[in-house]
């Protein structure tokens, strides 16, 4: 294998891809390993990691190891080539830990459509907009805060207190949770598994309007096949165009003071770099160029998923 | 297929260690044969393709189109195709295309490896070109590392035992004894394929198909006629990492190539009576067994250890007893499965090639007209 360092430079800023935790669906002990790895029979694992993907990768420790373990990522030494460039790469440690068996967890209790996009993005209008069209299909579910109520909140939020948010947290009762950190605002936001369920249970599919810890934590707790989820990017080429194209936009809206809007402008950086990061959690990317291609899209996906659901669900439950 | 193609002529080298022949020998030697069996002259010949995988990086040679039109006296057009273990596939599948489309009458296709030139270890990181260097390669995985996991998850989903794998490499070197290329014309015992050392688990060194040098050539023409004809052409391809698939226990692409050529030959499964398979390791030969439909899942070994009456399985010892030089493969099954199909005055036969972990295949299906 060639040892470049560009190709190494290249390989690490895929990495951090690779460091979850995973189970093990095959593996075999490598007896003559290529030249450059250590001479010593070298096991090798098919991991599937937790966000769904497939990657091959070196298990360590001395114990055999069966299909179905559960791994955990850790930085090895793996190679120094004839330079002295010592390489480091991923490899997976057997752990005790028992992860819920991986069919149980991709059991599709229903399905949820989440829009996450930056702030300024335009997600509300989207949302507004979507509402109106497919308001027979969907409906949203309401962000629970402890941040005060304001003047232009429609009623998609329910207020609590800190303590009270903790409360509901610490009992497993709010199953995603942020704190938006910032000099203007320091809140918690969150979802609670009872509103999600509570649509279900209607017959419709739930709509989150979200960010990304609140994304990563849906589909943590749900499963990632049960959410369908769109990315709505601002136009641009680059990244830059994107934040300048933002930046435009909270101004104009004309609600948040220029320190408020240099928050949020970070808070999009930070959105947006997430959005290259973790495709695997995007089934759409759409830009919002035009706003009716976007509803006409959303809705398309919508009833995509309430035809999923019609098959999934006994019709009484309807 | 838009035009009746035929297969007019065939020949190979003996395949195995040939120190004595280089890449440019073993590509005349086969070339040589294939003209004598063929009813043209060499000048008829209007474009060779070549079949090579290795040949830059193991014998320093690029450029094979032209080292293989440089053995015929009028330097033909020629071009060389790659695709790691199916480039003898996609060659004889180009092939079918520049004579269905008229741009040649007669093309003559040659596979070649010379791989002993080479220590082994080199050719085992060649070799390894032919999985994804950046999804697969880094992790230290070998290509018998590929094929361990693969045969390692077979096992625990169907419950496939060692000693039944070893049959396939039973089968495999009983079937060589009776062919004169073979490189392995020599039995082993199941057990001592059980107790042959272990490369990447569970793929013992007698699951393995060797490093062999050797050649095949054929000519394909539009113009003369012969007995076997090209029924079905078909290509194939899957992601290059196995990484990137859903399941590791069937091939999508042997499947996809097998359906479309059954359809393309319109014949049944059952109308064939000789097949060769692609068995770069034993649980190779399983899979593609299944994923071609001949046996169901998991099933694959029943017709190693029961051999059915009618239809015979890699008769030619496979890639495992009968060499495995890797360019040269896919060429070497078509023109045995026509000489096995003469042989048993059978109609209907079947090569399949396969490169990579079940990533490019080219599936052809002959037909011997008997009459």
């Amino acid at each position: 294998m060639n040892d470049s360092p560009s190709i190494i430079a290249r390989a690490q800023k895929k990495r951090h891809s690779r460091a979850l935790c995973g189970t093990v669906l095959s593996h075999t002990i490598v007896r003559h390993p290529p030249a450059g790895f250590p001479k010593q029979p070298r096991c090798i694992g098919l991991i599937e990691l937790e966000d769904g993907s497939r990657t091959l990768g070196a298990i360590t420790g001395a114990k055999p190891i069966a299909i179905g373990q559960h791994v955990a990522p850790r930085m090895q030494l793996m190679k120094i080539n004839n330079a002295g460039l010592r390489t480091y790469d991923i490899v997976y440690e057997p752990t005790v830990m028992q992860h819920a068996p991986l069919h149980e967890k991709q059991k599709v209790q229903g399905y949820i459509l989440a829009l996450t996009g930056p702030s300024g993005v335009g997600k509300s209008t989207v949302n507004l907009l979507l509402s109106q069209v497919i308001g027979d299909y969907a409906q949203h579910v309401p962000i629970i805060t402890t941040r005060d109520p304001k003047k232009q909140d429609k009623n998609e939020y329910s207020y609590v207190s800190e303590q009270e948010f903790q409360d509901l947290k610490d009992q497993g009762l709010i199953i995603a949770a942020t704190r938006i950190p910032s000099n203007t605002e320091n809140r918690w936001y969150g979802y609670q598994a009872k509103d999600i369920e509570r649509i279900w249970k209607q017959g419709k599919i739930p709509t989150v309007v979200t960010e990304m810890h609140l994304l990563k934590d849906l589909s943590h707790h749900y499963g990632r096949r049960s959410i369908l989820s769109c990315g709505l990017l601002p136009p641009g080429q680059s990244r830059r165009a994107m934040l300048s194209q933002l930046l435009h936009r909270l101004r104009k809206r004309g609600r948040d003071s220029e320190a408020s809007i240099r928050d949020r402008l970070r808070n999009a950086e930070q959105d947006l770099i997430f959005f290259d990061r973790r495709k695997d959690l995007f089934d759409h990317l759409i830009v919002n160029e035009d706003l009716d291609h976007v509803v006409s899209i959303l809705k398309r996906c919508v009833r995509k998923l309430d035809k999923l659901s019609t098959v999934q669900k006994p019709k009484e439950a309807l | 297929m838009e035009r009746d193609i035929f297969l007019i002529g065939a020949g190979q080298t003996q395949f195995g260690e040939r120190w004595n022949a280089s890449l440019r020998n073993l590509m005349e030697e086969a070339i040589t044969a294939a003209l004598d069996d063929a009813p043209c002259t060499s000048l008829d010949v209007d474009i060779v393709v070549v079949s090579n995988m290795l040949a830059e990086r193991v014998n320093s040679q690029a450029h094979l189109g032209a080292l293989a039109a440089s053995i015929l006296p009028h330097h033909p057009p020629a071009l060389r195709v790659e695709s790691a273990c199916a480039s003898g596939a996609v060659a004889l599948h180009t092939a079918c295309s520049l004579l269905e489309s008229g741009r040649a009458q007669n093309v003559l296709v040659v596979g070649v490896e010379k791989m002993t030139d080479t220590p082994s270890d080199e050719i085992a990181a060649a070799l390894m070109g032919a999985a994804d260097a950046e999804k697969d390669a880094p992790s230290g995985i070998t290509f018998p590392g590929l094929f361990g996991l693969i045969a390692e998850r077979y096992m625990h989903e169907y419950g496939l035992t060692r000693e039944e794998l070893s049959y396939v490499s039973t089968r495999h070197h009983e079937r060589a004894l009776k062919n004169p290329y073979a490189q392995f014309r020599k039995s082993v015992t199941s057990d001592q394929v059980s107790a042959s050392p272990l490369v990447a688990d569970p793929i013992r060194l007698l699951d393995c198909s060797p490093i062999t040098d050797g050649a095949a050539a054929c000519l394909l023409s539009t113009s003369c006629e012969s007995s076997l004809k090209i029924s079905a052409s078909q290509l194939t391809s899957d992601t290059t990492s196995i990484a990137d698939r859903t399941s590791i226990t069937s091939f999508p692409a042997t499947k996809d190539a097998a359906e479309r050529a059954f359809e393309e030959a319109t014949i049944q499964r059952s109308d064939v009576s000789v097949i060769e398979l692609h068995d770069c390791f034993s649980i190779a030969a399983l899979l593609s067994l299944e994923d071609l439909g001949f046996a169901e899942p998991g099933q694959g070994i029943e017709l190693y250890k029961n051999p059915p009456a009618d239809l015979q399985i890699n008769g030619s010892g496979g890639l495992k007893a009968c060499g495995h030089p890797v360019g040269a493969t896919g060429i070497k099954q078509l023109i045995e499965v026509g000489r096995q199909l003469k042989q048993q005055k059978e109609q209907w036969g079947l090569a399949h090639n396969f490169g990579g972990a079940g990533v490019t295949c080219g599936v052809h299906i002959l037909e011997h007209s008997i009459a």
